[in-house]
């Protein structure tokens, strides 16, 4: 498995998306079933397009966060994104 | 509150150009078939009660011609949808316009790694044109998962349907030992693998787990007749899943049909909500109330819920006996019977004889 970076640019793989804003329950949806996303979960997702390295994300979510420290955030979404790749639902571009 | 399903099968037709061996289909179906614009209705309704994923299957689901239609309906009903095809039908047209639809993922069965074999289990000639289908497949953004059914007659084949899956670029490899029910229940002795080569299904898939780690998942089901619980079966009746039948009966799995008195609610007279949360069939053995002795004071009665319904009809006649895969079973030498019978040497697989599935007649 890829390890994971801060240049790292990861994106949804194929068959895994978000469900539509209208749901009334935020979801990724991925094969095997669906994850419910809580927090910024679905805003960090939003932002793995593939264009976006880890570090550009974590710098987006400071700036919509601009509370939140930024060491915690890093921490946080490193490791939320590795869960998601184990689980095989993101891949790193 | 019971909590809603999570996800909704749809056998939308039992029409199939493969005849399988093993199928899960009931041993007598029917033709007649739900028009498009009810099943659209049921997919939108399955969607507000709270379920996530539709799998459109069959039979073929490709048998019918307005597939693409139903993935569009459940698209607009926020679903994520899976289609489980034999390919058989799986044009490079036929695909662009599923994936326009909005289909998620597609899972692709083969029946075995080799031509010869493989045709001979599916009664067909299909291996070959799976082949072109997975490449088909790969072109397009969609989850790829490829399903194969082992068993002694293709059991030994097993690392090189794992390669197989490799060459062929799945996301995903399911690895679905035979469960005895439909035409496989007809085939059993024919089916049933040998202690030797379960321990080596599983030692070989515990490796290439490994090896594959990251690149190919793979899903092991083994096969209960060698454990010693027997599998949560469906996590739970009326848990988590609801099929419809292609005639519009809604059961809590495929194999229900097996239990006598059970009067499965049509889609045409009842909402999927009250057939889920108040019908005499969903409710018949939730819980505990049902169970007998030795699950009603079973420690484990929380975790495999006496085991399968449908294997305790088939393999005792009584639906409501401890699924006698299970160790604690008083019937456990029914199943001990069946696999000392079958004997534990190495058998050429037979290649004439097989029960095929046959299409629908009435």
């Amino acid at each position: 498995m890829k390890a994971l970076s801060a240049a790292s640019r990861p994106a949804l793989r194929p068959g895994c998306r978000l469900s539509p804003p209208s749901n009334p329950e935020s979801l990724l949806l991925i094969p095997e079933g669906a994850l419910r996303l809580h927090g910024p979960s679905r805003k960090i997702l939003e932002l793995c397009d593939g264009q976006r390295s880890i570090e550009e994300i974590i710098i987006e979510l400071g700036q919509t966060f601009p509370s939140a420290d930024s060491e915690r955030i890093g921490a946080e979404v490193t490791g939320f994104l590795q869960r998601l790749q184990e689980k095989g639902a993101i891949e790193l571009l | 509150m019971i909590p809603p399903p999570k996800a909704l099968i749809a056998e939308i037709t039992h029409r199939c150009p493969l005849h399988c061996v093993y199928c899960s289909n009931p041993l007598e179906m029917g033709r007649v078939e739900l028009y498009t614009e009810t099943w659209q209705r049921v997919i939108a309704e399955a969607a507000a009660l709270g379920c996530w994923h539709l799998h459109l299957t069959g039979g073929e689901p490709l048998a019918r011609k307005d597939t693409e239609q139903l993935v569009a309906a459940a698209r607009d009903a926020g679903l994520y949808v899976n289609l489980i095809t034999s390919g058989l039908g799986l044009t490079a047209e036929r695909l662009e316009s599923l994936v326009k639809a909005g289909l998620d993922h597609v899972q692709l069965s083969f029946q075995d790694s080799r031509e010869e074999s493989g045709n001979l289990f599916a009664g067909t000639r299909a291996h070959a044109i799976k082949l072109e289908v997975a490449e088909r497949i790969r072109k397009h953004r969609l989850a790829f998962t490829v399903n194969m059914v082992v068993h002694r007659g293709n059991l030994d084949h097993l690392k090189e349907l794992i390669a197989l899956a490799e060459t062929l670029g799945a996301d995903k490899l399911e690895v679905a030992h035979v469960q005895y029910y439909g035409w496989a229940f007809e085939n059993r002795e024919r089916l049933l693998p040998t202690r030797a080569q379960l321990d080596e299904s599983i030692a070989t898939v515990a490796a290439a787990r490994d090896r594959l780690k990251g690149t190919m998942r793979i899903d092991f089901v083994v096969p209960d007749y060698y454990a010693k619980y027997p599998k949560a079966c469906m996590n739970g009746w009326g848990q988590g899943l609801m099929l419809i039948d292609p005639a519009g009966r809604v059961m809590p799995c495929h194999a229900a049909g097996v239990i006598p008195g059970l009067n499965f609610p049509s889609v045409e007279e009842l909402s999927l909500k009250s057939i889920w949360e108040s019908s005499e069939v969903f409710s018949r053995f939730r819980g505990d109330e049902w169970m007998q002795e030795p699950c009603r004071s079973c420690e484990r009665k929380d975790i495999d819920f006496g085991g399968c319904r449908c294997q305790a009809m088939l393999l005792t006649g009584d639906a409501e006996a401890t699924d006698p895969t299970c160790s604690k079973s008083p019937m456990r030498h029914l199943v001990d019977k069946i696999i000392g019978d079958i004997g534990q040497a190495a058998m050429p697989v037979p290649t004439t004889d097989w029960v095929y599935r046959i299409n629908p007649t009435n």
